[in-house]
């Protein structure tokens, strides 16, 4: 009789933070079942328990290197809950800038940074080629193009938060320095080439997708729910709203859904194998309350954009599927549609007439014991969630992260993958590396949802039944 | 005069990881800001590359891991495309060579590194790495004033 198999991606790379893949083979060497696994803890719930209140938009930007923005507007919103107070309409406009910079500079991270090895080299290059070096031999002006377009986002972060990672700008009350005119016009006047590289760039991904029919039909092409935040008007937003979320059909299932009441409507069930809990929607129950969030989770909620460029690409992504887009493989170019429309709203944003008044902060005492804030996280909804006592010290924190909302629909992407590419006799790079292209689709950020570092290589082990190695790769 | 760009890099709450963020400004109170073009980061990013391709010459100061404690070095960096593996975590070579690749040919450079013993976190520098700063200060502004002066650029000695 044959023996059962296990194939262990470990790390997976090209992701921030530490995972592992495990692909269970059956006796014919298919691949029966796979896990994402979740390989580090931080756990920042548990040591703010006890802080002031207010060091929480400092202390939750630690989390992550890469979208600290995020979770300092997230945190501010709850803080701004538990002071009561609405903050001033410059602040309000203020973060919503940051947010959007943040969304601009990450999502290049990923598509240019991380992803673009495999889409301008294919999933079947050289893996001593799938990198930087490889992406600049192929085309050096995408390169170029992606490190301006972080860039760009980098530096706006810098001009208002004064510096790129951590900045402490964003307060419980609004933000504690207004906008100079000075920094506005000089970010005014970087906008047309950002918005150049981003119209350049899906143009780009547009031509790039012809070659990868086959990714597109199997890399978590299945259905699922999507949900995310939405405007009044049923329009993109990143910085407030109310969450909708529609079925693989695309129908709305529910609307107008509060997010400070994101308990009443979201679940969270932890797996013994990995550190990353796995979140669906109650009604549905789990599994089948299977979400996603992210960018193609915001296009497939969205009506419209609300600006011009981005509504025209937003009406042609719809048009990809008469339903809901469903395949993550389009994660891709909805990532740079967000761009596109984060540079035209920056432009909007920064030429209101109230942007550079000097009232950006309401200040009060704590007037709540309990608030919930959210936002949309490049990688989708952010949910942080205080209590605290009398003298407004946290004695209870939740943070619901993005990338452990889509952890269900992860690990089914993995596996739908793995069935379609891996045949556990033989091991190939190419296997491998879109079991792993897969995931980075979804640019999961790990730090954030487990609230690390290490080493990037990767080491594939085929192991026996009795835990004996039968094969291994190893990249360098 | 040729334009001289200092990029100190480190974690400034990992102890004496952030040595190089401590002498540059010690450096920006010595050198003008003519001569040099002094900042800060974390890690080498690609953001950086057109930054360095712009330069006449790029010192690159770090601490280093390996050998002993408050020790001052200074080592010429060459390009290495390499060590391109990784986008957002390069080393000096790797910038080097991103630069030279996207913008332009690579400046001369130099790394300029003091030893340190203690890499935890905290904010405090170990007692060999507070003896060893004021020479790392001292041997930066050496290199400055020989680099600033285009006209001794081959004399510029590796130590």
């Amino acid at each position: 009789m044959a023996e059962r198999r296990t194939i262990v991606i470990d790390p997976v790379t090209r992701i921030e933070g530490h995972s592992k893949i495990t692909l269970h083979l059956d006796e014919q060497g298919r691949v029966e079942d796979a896990r994402f696994h979740v390989t580090q803890f931080r756990g920042f719930e548990k040591f703010c328990e006890g802080r002031p209140f207010s060091e929480m938009p400092s202390l939750m930007a630690r989390i992550c290197g890469i979208c600290p923005v995020s979770h300092l507007i997230a945190s501010a919103k709850a803080c701004d809950a538990l002071l009561a107070v609405r903050i001033p309409p410059t602040a309000d406009k203020l973060r919503r800038i940051f947010g959007l910079a943040q969304v601009v500079q990450s999502h290049a991270l990923s598509l240019f940074h991380l992803s673009s090895p495999d889409l301008l080299l294919g999933m079947d290059a050289d893996p001593a080629k799938s990198n930087l070096f490889g992406v600049l031999e192929k085309d050096p002006g995408l390169a170029r193009d992606g490190i301006a377009l972080r860039k760009f986002g980098q530096q706006i972060i810098e001009r208002l938060g004064g510096k790129r990672i951590h900045p402490a700008w964003v307060v419980p009350g609004g933000v504690s320095d207004p906008l100079s005119q000075a920094d506005r016009d000089a970010i005014l006047q970087a906008i047309p080439e950002a918005l150049a590289i981003a119209i350049r760039s899906i143009a780009w991904l547009k031509r790039t997708m012809e070659g990868f029919r086959e990714e597109i039909t199997s890399f978590g092409n299945f259905p699922s729910l999507f949900m995310g935040m939405v405007k009044g008007d049923g329009g993109l937003t990143f910085y407030d709203g109310k969450l909708r979320i529609v079925d693989a059909s695309g129908r709305v299932l529910a609307n107008s859904l509060d997010p400070a009441l994101y308990f009443e409507y979201l679940g969270e069930k932890v797996e013994p194998w990995s550190y990353l809990k796995s979140a669906y929607y109650k009604a549905k129950g789990f599994p089948d309350g299977i979400y996603r969030v992210g960018p193609l989770a915001r296009l497939n909620v969205s009506d419209v954009c609300g600006t011009q460029r981005a509504d025209q690409e937003l009406a042609e992504f719809h048009e990809l599927q008469r339903t809901a887009v469903l395949s993550s493989f389009h994660y891709h170019q909805a990532r740079l549609i967000e761009i596109l429309y984060c540079v035209e709203r920056l432009e909007q944003l920064l030429n209101d007439p109230e942007i550079l008044s000097k009232h950006v902060r309401a200040i009060a005492r704590p007037n709540a014991l309990e608030g919930v804030g959210a936002a949309e996280a490049p990688r989708g909804t952010l949910f942080h969630h205080y209590k605290i006592d009398e003298q407004g010290l946290i004695r209870w924190a939740n943070l619901i992260i993005a990338t452990g909302q889509n952890n269900l629909a992860m690990n089914r992407s993995v596996l739908q993958v793995a069935q379609r590419y891996v045949q556990g006799d033989k091991l190939t790079h190419g296997m491998l590396n879109r079991v792993e292209a897969v995931i980075r689709a979804y640019d999961p950020c790990l730090s954030c949802s487990t609230h690390a570092v290490g080493q990037m290589a990767l080491r594939v082990q085929l192991l026996g039944p009795d835990g004996s190695l039968l094969d291994e790769v190893a990249r360098p | 005069m040729s334009r001289v760009l200092i990029i100190a890099y480190g974690n400034p709450l990992r102890c004496d990881d952030s040595v190089a963020w401590q002498a540059a400004e010690e450096i920006r109170r010595k050198v003008a800001s003519a001569q040099a073009e002094i900042i800060c980061v974390h890690q080498l990013t690609p953001e950086l590359a057109e930054q360095v391709s712009r330069a006449d010459s790029v010192i690159f100061l770090d601490a280093s891991r390996n050998g002993e404690p408050g020790k001052v070095t200074c080592e010429p960096v060459s390009s290495r495309a390499a060590d391109l593996h990784f986008w957002h975590n390069l080393t000096p070579g790797s910038l080097l060579a991103l630069g030279a690749q996207l913008y332009g040919p690579a400046p001369r450079a130099f790394c300029v590194s003091l030893c340190g013993e203690s890499f935890d976190h905290g904010e405090t520098l170990s007692p060999a790495v507070i003896q060893g700063l004021p020479r790392l200060v001292a041997r930066v502004d050496e290199l400055v004033s020989q680099l600033a002066n285009a006209g001794v650029l081959s004399s510029v000695p590796a130590v």
